[in-house]
């Protein structure tokens, strides 16, 4: 987990006088006023429910993937050792659905991380109507996984969608079965969709996290005739820094796991092209009722997003040294 | 970042246009009847006279009572996160103990576990505990996503707040709680409305856990409400995209609440630097 | 079934209406019947027909009426939707939860049945007494046991626009000529899934290529997949994709509101679809006739209604079951569902006659449809169902032909059943 060192983080209120650096620390040495408990009475609530139900499910999960188990009676565990992640690393199509999973990752967070950002910088200006904006800014994420899907399945529809016609208008032929059945465009809708669905989110974080860059800063950085990617680089990114790391670590978790946009849209078509590591759980939880199979998938997913964190702090690390 | 005010308000339509579209085709597909609906013509503004599709998804009767039952998880779990993970980002943040580092990563695992395989677990924990069918149980299932994310939110954001402020109170004779009460949480206050809206919204649009725990109709949520309208026989397009609008709506007014009051209630009290 | 009239059992019952059976059946055993004068009882049935335009309503209707003729049992519709229908409902019986009686699909049923989460109703449904149709009903006995009696049976014909369509198709090449003909700008000929988007959807519409061109998937016990006739009959299916007559993409919601709207001018389609149609529009001039294919063979939606075997209340859930399988409730579900069967011979009324000439078409072939399984091995189906649909597909998008696509199926397939 990026070890938060510079600055006012996301949410601290402006005027405040200290400088962004601070190096805590000396500070941290020094023990609370209170007992040694003090820490543990505040997150034990939290620790104790979070132990319960998810922990012990993970566990049990982690347990499960070596197991035949079926949906229909997850008590009775046949136990089979590596047999499942056997099966699944010997399978061809696998490796398929792992790059299809890393693109879908990758290219889902940096979109939606780059365009959150470049949002809440532009509201963050002053502009009349701006309260609106924020709110109206909302409106993907506010709306459920499952109309968002329908929606762009109907504008993507292949006979009468507006989006269709659009890129017929423009030139681009989406083939006659439309676009979703397009083995070469059906990852980019979702794509796409994910994205439109994601950017509100993260510019309300970053949004948040831009108002504790200190104003007097940025002035008397701007007053100095520093350009404005000057500006932004020295102050405004210092602060957003790790709000930025912890957003873009939580939307690659996440992305692991989107499961219901494309499930809806395309369910891992066509041929297989959008098939990602959680459509496969799923499918083989839910289609063919094989939990320890599911259970396995799962566990290679929470592989991959460790690995992903761990290279991450690596990365911050280092970009951490430059600066 | 200094942009024209008019170059900036120009972007900012783009950019509320690309975001808006497609909900506001929600509401022109909404109001098309078929004939135009499946036609190779484009049909840009909505008819307006046929606004009683939205009455007839009201009058279904039971959208109201899932969208009050979708309104209760959210809250719920909004209240139970924030209230739980404020002191544990507090925990995280300013104290070093044991098991540090284990738990900032358990809070990073309990990310990377798809509902799917969480649902049998969960199920089975949840029929002993007699918790199935039960609006506080989805409360409680919704909130062991949401807590995390809060904690990790709220965890930087305290981050950031200096400690010399904390001292200024500890050397008075405060106790943490003082702290945390007085100093720490006005402070981050927009850190709270924004993990506070990422709560809500995500019990809000939570379906798996929602579909799959409860039994009763009365007691669904609208997500699973939202499904319903998708028929084996037939999908009325129109309906499944009004009763959608009816179901973003109350989600929006909360984050606009939250906005306006909730941060400006707790600014209200800040330090001022 | 009339029950004494407890006043105050009554009110609790009317104030139970809403709550989960659980919290009321406390303290009641599941042993003695309604008859015998025990508690008040709620059961959920959770079937996808509440969600069917039309039908939905007519059968909450039916449910009220039962609740209303007694005071001891309460029948409410279970909060399932139909998206994720199988999953759900497998997921809470697998936990020892779920409804108490539940409408399902072959595959469904055959899943559940071989985990030993249906109970069994062997001595419970008498089959000759109550005169259910020999056809269909064979499926529901697996190894001897009744897991189930049928609720609707629904079979396959050719749905035609009238208008468009004054003489329909007695052939195959016709069926061709038609669907040719009739696509011009926005109306196709015909319509049928072929997205991996509707899986499902897909597996039910070859159904009828296969059998109508005297194919199966299994001769009972060996997968057939690769058999000449099954190729044959998807190479029908891949021939109508390949010459567009479809609206390609489209998915079924989307075409059959077409079919509704006069742009699409057949499908193969089952009965249950007539009253969705009518109630799409209630203008449209539609008919149906026997599918012209060279074998008079067709799918069934074949749907059980099963007891769950977590159930507490299995006396309340018989009792139900037992009234619906009377012959004035017979009746009266038939009218409800439209053009599909029900458990027992019926007797069609007038006015439906009269609303849908074709019903006596769909009628005759309740003896002989077949269920959209992979006969022999039900429990695989799908599993097995996504192992051919993947390559029908892959053969309608022109990575492969039809017969190596079948090949590569049987292979996948009998990996899986192990043979």
């Amino acid at each position: 987990m990026t070890r938060v060192h510079t600055g006012a983080a996301p949410g601290g209120a402006a005027p405040i006088p200290s400088p962004p650096r601070v190096t805590a620390t000396a500070k941290r040495r020094r023990r609370a006023a209170g007992s040694r408990w003090t820490p543990y009475l505040f997150l034990a609530p939290a620790a104790i429910y979070i132990l319960f139900f998810q922990m012990i499910p993970l566990v049990q999960e982690f347990r499960l993937s070596f197991t035949r188990t079926s949906l229909l009676n997850p008590t009775r565990n046949e136990w089979v050792g590596l047999d499942n992640y056997a099966a699944i690393f010997s399978d061809a199509e696998f490796q398929r659905t792992l790059l299809t999973t890393l693109v879908y990752v990758v290219i889902s967070v940096i979109g939606a991380v780059g365009l959150g950002l470049l949002v809440a910088l532009l509201l963050n200006g002053t502009f009349p109507g701006r309260t609106i904006a924020r709110s109206l800014i909302t409106i993907p994420w506010a709306a459920p996984g499952i109309a968002v899907a329908m929606i762009w399945i109907w504008m993507l529809n292949p006979q009468f969608g507006i989006l269709t016609k659009l890129l017929k208008a423009v030139g681009i032929d989406p083939g006659r079965s439309g676009v979703l059945d397009n083995p070469d465009l059906a990852l980019f809708a979702v794509l796409l969709t994910t994205v439109w669905q994601l950017v509100p989110f993260v510019s309300v974080v970053l949004l948040s996290a831009l108002q504790s860059v200190p104003k007097e800063l940025v002035e008397a950085a701007e007053v100095d005739g520093a350009g404005r990617w000057a500006v932004f680089r020295v102050v405004t990114w210092q602060v957003l820094r790790p709000t930025v790391g912890l957003v873009a670590v939580l939307m690659t978790i996440w992305a692991l796991r989107r499961f219901e946009i494309i499930w809806v849209m395309t369910r891992g078509g066509p041929l297989g092209n959008t098939r990602t590591l959680v459509i496969d759980l799923y499918s083989q939880a839910f289609e063919s009722q094989q939990l320890g199979s599911a259970a396995a998938i799962g566990m290679v997913g929470i592989a991959i997003s460790l690995i992903i964190i761990i290279g991450s702090r690596f990365v911050a690390r280092g970009a951490g040294k430059e600066s | 970042m200094r942009l024209g005010v008019s170059a900036r308000i120009v972007a900012v339509l783009i950019v509320l246009g690309l975001a808006t579209f497609p909900i506001y085709w929600m509401f022109v597909t909404a109001l098309t009847p078929d004939a135009q609906l499946y036609s190779s013509g484009v049909t840009l503004f909505p008819d307006l006279t046929r606004l009683s599709v939205f009455a007839e998804v009201l009058q279904n009767g039971e959208l109201v009572r899932w969208l009050i039952n979708s309104f209760i998880v959210a809250a719920g779990t909004t209240v139970l996160s924030i209230g739980l993970g404020i002191p544990l980002a507090y925990a995280l943040s300013r104290y070093r103990f044991r098991g540090q580092l284990v738990l900032v990563l358990a809070l990073l695992f309990t990310q990377m576990l798809p509902e799917a395989l969480l649902v049998v677990p969960l199920f089975a924990l949840f029929g002993q505990f007699d918790l199935l069918n039960t609006l506080q149980g989805l409360i409680l299932a919704n909130t062991a996503f949401a807590l995390p994310v809060v904690a990790l939110i709220l965890k930087g954001a305290i981050d950031g707040v200096p400690r010399e402020l904390d001292e200024a109170v500890r050397v008075d004779g405060g106790r943490p709680i003082t702290v945390l009460g007085r100093i720490i949480i006005p402070l981050i206050a927009p850190a709270i409305s924004a993990a506070a809206v990422i709560a809500f919204f995500s019990a809000w649009n939570e379906f798996v856990f929602a579909v799959t725990f409860v039994f009763d109709k009365t007691i669904q949520p609208a997500t699973v409400g939202l499904a319903g309208f998708i028929g084996e026989q037939n999908v009325s397009t129109q309906s499944i995209m009004a009763a959608s609008l009816l179901f973003t709506l109350p989600a929006i007014i909360f984050y606009m609440f939250v906005q306006r009051y909730v941060v400006s209630g707790m600014t209200s009290g800040a330090v001022k630097g | 079934m009339q029950a004494r009239p407890h006043h105050r059992v009554k009110a609790l019952a009317a104030l139970s209406l809403f709550s989960a059976s659980a919290l009321v059946l406390a303290g009641c055993s599941g042993e003695s019947g309604p008859s015998a004068g025990s508690e008040p009882v709620t059961i959920t049935f959770a079937a996808s027909t509440f969600g069917d335009p039309g039908r939905g309503e007519g059968l909450e209707a039916m449910l009220a009426d039962y609740n209303s003729s007694q005071d001891i049992v309460t029948v409410e519709p279970a909060s399932v939707p139909f998206p994720t229908f199988a999953q759900t409902v497998l997921t809470q019986m697998g936990a020892g939860s779920g409804p108490d009686l539940i409408r399902f699909n072959m595959a469904e049923f055959e899943s559940a049945a071989a985990a030993g989460l249906l109970e069994p109703l062997t001595d419970s449904i008498d089959a000759d007494e109550l005169g259910l149709i020999a056809g269909p009903d064979q499926y529901l006995i697996k190894d001897g046991e009744r897991y189930g009696v049928v609720f609707e049976n629904s079979n396959y014909g050719m749905f035609y626009n009238a208008d468009l369509i004054p003489n329909p198709p007695e052939t195959f090449e016709e069926f061709v000529q038609v669907a040719k003909d009739l696509t011009q700008g926005d109306t196709y000929g015909l319509a049928f899934r072929q997205t991996q988007a509707e899986e499902a959807g897909v597996w039910q519409d070859i159904q009828n290529f296969v059998l109508g061109f005297g194919g199966s998937w299994t001769d009972g016990d060996t997968l057939t997949i690769d058999s000449p006739e099954v190729i044959e009959g998807l190479e029908a299916f891949q021939m109508l994709y390949d010459l567009q007559v479809i609206p390609q993409g489209a998915d079924a919601a989307t075409f059959r509101q077409m079919f509704a709207n006069g742009l699409v001018g057949m499908e193969l389609n089952n009965g249950g679809y007539a009253t969705a149609t009518t109630a799409n529009n209630p203008d449209l001039n539609f008919s149906v006739a026997d599918i012209p294919f060279p074998v008079q063979s067709q799918g069934t939606l074949l749907t059980p209604m099963v007891m769950n075997v977590h159930s507490d209340h299995k006396e309340a859930v018989l009792d139900f079951m037992t009234w619906l399988l009377e012959p004035a409730q017979q009746s009266q579900l038939q009218e409800i569902l439209g053009a599909s069967s029900v458990a027992t011979e019926t007797e069609r009324s007038e006015a439906s006659l009269e609303l849908y000439p074709f019903l006596p078409v769909l009628d005759e072939m309740t003896e002989t449809g077949v269920p959209q399984l992979v006969l022999g091995y039900g429990p695989e189906t799908p599993e097995l169902r996504t192992i051919i649909v993947t390559q029908v597909l892959a053969a309608l998008q022109g990575q492969t032909d039809m017969a190596t696509a079948m090949e590569t199926a049987q292979q996948q397939a009998e990996e899986l059943v192990g043979q």
